[in-house]
């Protein structure tokens, strides 16, 4: 960081120089450029401040309460040190915490390559020039503007409820819908379908990546006789993979977060029967309804560590098949 | 008072170079600034000073409770009433749906900012006053402050934690069955009796169920609240604690969830997807007013409420079994916080609240009947809305046949009943036998309860 500002300095002082300002001796420079790098930070500060307070802090806290009993409610002098009591819960003592792994596994294993499939197949559709094509990008994007929001989660329940409109559409056809989100074995399912449906944001950075593959590659495919599929194949993937890398680290940490959707739609339960008990979700009822904090804070930092194992995983795989067409030319 | 201080008074001069203006404008502003805030804190602390020792000076009071509109109404214009007795007592209240107030009410006291005086319910009593999140009233209680001399002495000690006045009932109510009469009187059948054992109320369901036509059920299954369970053990002369740890035995679960498992075999209640909507849902869209089944467990004061959300006639009884196993209960209290500043203030509220006749009078049986005796009375004579008759007409009636009451549930309750919901659910999806429910509930209660 220090290193970009100094030299970010001398190259607005070197700029300074060729317009016009009076150029300066080597040591007062030297002062001047202190100057401006303690200047920098002044001028950083608000952001570094939010930084230190607001994430910085609360996280290394909550560290240290993960090997406390810190219960929200109890006064400071009630908080006890309990070393590695909270990590040992976890993995022996609680039964709903490998329910709430399972879920999430499954959730995340399933939703998250589900919804890079779907992104990448309309950006596909949408990445032909056509009359119209901007309004469908529209439409698209649409669902993902909502994001991960309690009215689109409260609507879902709604509509997939037992006698909600789905299985009314359903009806129309003969089917008997189940009672999905009802239904410990659907109910996960319709979280995975609200999770796909929003796959709005991955497609707009697969629709730039797609109108960064240069065109004369496909036209000398097409001249050696290659068809759409081969051209799909050794082309586009190729060209696209750091792209499709970039989402695929992205959305599986998203995925991995999912919250709202199955606190809203199970009401904070998880159920039924811990069928939509996702990690996230068991940690806030740790935490806020039965009171144990500090082993909240525990779930949460080894969430955090399984989830930076799986993203070094991914990047560590990412060099046999990303390929970056820069520096290779 | 501190003089104020002009803002640029007694400022060093500032070096001038080839600073422009503004910039040095600013500059001093933020200096005066940097003087005046320390200066404002310093009296407003100096105003706070003064407060405690006068009793006319201003104050303001923070005051938090759940529930619909109709209670909000009635709260607020009690609490009006309450200001234009005190006109130096401003009350700020706040209120939301009960999905999410403990939520709130946990984060905000766990910031050292809890409402000065909040609702809370005996599932969480504990929780909060074994935390010291509620003020102890115990003494505010022996100076006279809260005159509790003409209230159910029953309800005072069930606002009692660890031998500490931890809250003040905010009414009397029991937990209850709700049945549709329009509904029965359709289906031809007849109504539900009071002191049926279980076994009684099923055949009855069920007989409803098959009179119903395959989308209407005659109870909901309520195996999974833990409210029903503990009745149903203390018409057996056991509790469902016993001090801190549980008062009965992995069998007599085991029995609990058989009993239930009949019920379902015999098509008493409906599938479990339903059970589950309601078990998650809010009161309006409890069974016996969404018309899926004739028969909601809810509580006594809930009735006004229910009726509201559906044309039928609605009509209440205990829980089936013996009666005795309710107690005068106080499912909703009102506490104050510790940290307030007032807490003289918090109880002439909260004894206003609970004393006062025109307060009852505006409050009705919202909150379940006034747990003021003399007050009761009074409310009685002049009610004329037909659910607060039956309301109290129904808590009348149980008066003579109440047990005892139990202790409050003791800390680490609420997240029990979370596990009790989501085991016995298990069952009734079929997920599991009630024998490893049980077992699997004994397994996680001891943990829950440490």
């Amino acid at each position: 960081m220090a290193l970009t500002t100094a030299h970010q300095s001398a190259g607005a002082e070197a700029n300074s120089a060729t317009s016009g300002r009076p150029a300066r001796k080597p040591r007062e420079s030297g002062r001047l450029r202190r100057q401006e790098g303690r200047a920098g930070y002044v001028f950083l500060s608000p952001w570094l401040l939010g930084l230190m307070a607001i994430t910085a802090f609360p996280m290394l806290f909550s560290l240290y309460l993960s090997f406390t009993n810190y219960d929200v409610l109890a006064s400071w002098d009630q908080v006890e040190w309990v070393g590695l009591d909270n990590y040992q819960r976890m993995f022996t003592e609680d039964p709903s915490y490998w329910h709430a792994v399972r879920v999430t596994l499954t959730y995340a294993l399933i939703a998250v390559p589900l919804k890079l499939a779907a992104a990448l197949g309309v950006a596909l559709l949408l990445n032909r020039e056509r009359r119209g094509v901007g309004l469908f990008r529209s439409l698209f994007y649409l669902p993902s503007l909502l994001g991960g929001s309690v009215a689109l989660a409260l609507v879902w329940r709604a509509m997939f409820s037992g006698d909600g409109a789905f299985n009314d559409l359903l009806s129309l056809f003969g089917i008997e819908g189940a009672p999905w989100v009802n239904d410990p074995t659907w109910a996960l399912e319709t979280l995975m379908v609200l999770a796909v449906w929003q796959f709005g944001a991955p497609m707009v950075i697969f629709l730039a990546g797609l109108k960064q593959v240069p065109t004369d590659l496909y036209e000398a495919a097409a001249v050696d006789g290659a068809g759409k599929f081969r051209q799909f194949w050794n082309i586009t993937l190729p060209m696209l993979s750091p792209v499709i890398f970039f989402n695929l680290v992205l959305e599986t940490i998203n995925g991995f977060q999912g919250f709202t959707s199955a606190f809203v739609i199970s009401n904070g339960t998880g159920g039924p029967v811990y069928s939509t008990l996702l990690y996230t979700l068991h940690i806030y009822n740790e935490g806020f309804t039965e009171f144990r904090m500090g082993y909240a804070s525990a779930l949460s930092w080894v969430f955090l560590i399984a989830i930076g194992l799986i993203t070094v995983v991914f990047f560590s795989t990412g060099r046999f098949w990303v390929h970056y067409s820069d520096g290779e030319n | 008072m501190h003089p104020a201080t002009p803002p640029t008074a007694g400022m060093p001069a500032v070096p001038v170079h080839r600073t422009p203006v503004p910039r040095r404008r600013l500059f001093r502003g933020l200096i005066a600034a940097a003087v005046a805030l320390p200066l404002a804190f310093g009296t407003a602390a100096c105003g706070d000073d003064e407060s405690s020792s006068d009793p006319n000076a201003p104050v303001t009071i923070e005051f938090f409770w759940w529930g619909g509109e109709s209670r909000a109404k009635a709260t607020e214009e009690a609490l009006k009433l309450y200001t234009s007795k005190h006109p130096n007592v401003t009350i700020t209240p706040t209120w939301q749906a009960f999905d999410g107030y403990y939520d709130k009410l946990a984060t905000i006291s766990a910031g050292g900012n809890a409402p000065d005086i909040f609702q809370i319910d005996d599932n969480n009593l504990t929780d909060y006053a074994s935390r010291r999140v509620t003020l102890d009233l115990t003494d505010l209680v022996k100076d006279g402050k809260i005159d509790l001399s003409k209230h159910h002495a029953e309800l005072t000690k069930y606002g009692q934690v660890d031998g500490k006045q931890v809250a003040i009932a905010s009414g009397e109510n029991t937990p209850a069955i709700v049945y549709d009469k329009t509904k029965l009187a359709e289906l031809g059948v007849s109504e539900p009796q009071e002191g049926w054992s279980y076994q009684q109320y099923f055949d009855w369901a069920a007989q409803v169920t098959q009179k119903g036509g395959g989308k209407y059920w005659g109870t909901m299954d309520i195996s999974s609240d833990y409210k029903a369970l503990w009745l149903w053990l203390r018409t057996q002369g056991k509790e469902f604690y016993n001090g801190k740890q549980l008062g009965f035995t992995e069998a007599d679960l085991v029995t609990w969830f058989k009993l239930w498992q009949e019920a379902r075999t015999k098509g008493a209640t409906p599938p479990a997807d339903i059970v589950h909507e309601a078990v998650t849902g809010s009161v309006s869209t409890q069974l016996v007013v969404t018309g899926k089944a004739a028969v909601s467990f809810m509580w006594s004061n809930q009735l006004s409420e229910l009726q509201k959300a559906t044309k039928n006639e609605l009509a209440m009884l205990p829980y089936p079994g013996d009666v005795k196993g309710q107690w005068p209960r106080a499912s909703l209290y009102w506490a104050g916080s510790r940290t307030t500043e007032h807490p003289e203030v918090v109880a002439d509220i909260i004894n206003f609240l609970v004393n006062d006749p025109e307060a009852a009078k505006i409050l009705g049986t919202d909150r379940g009947l006034p747990a003021n005796l003399d007050v009761r009375e009074t409310l009685e004579a002049d009610i004329s809305d037909n659910s607060m008759k039956a309301t109290f007409a129904f808590e009348n009636g149980l008066a003579s046949k109440f047990g005892a009451a139990p202790p409050v549930p003791p800390k680490g309750h609420n997240g029990l009943r979370n596990k009790l919901r989501d085991i016995a659910e298990s069952v009734t999806y079929g997920k599991a036998t009630p024998e490893a429910a049980a077992k699997q509930f004994f397994a996680e209660a001891s943990a829950a309860l440490a």
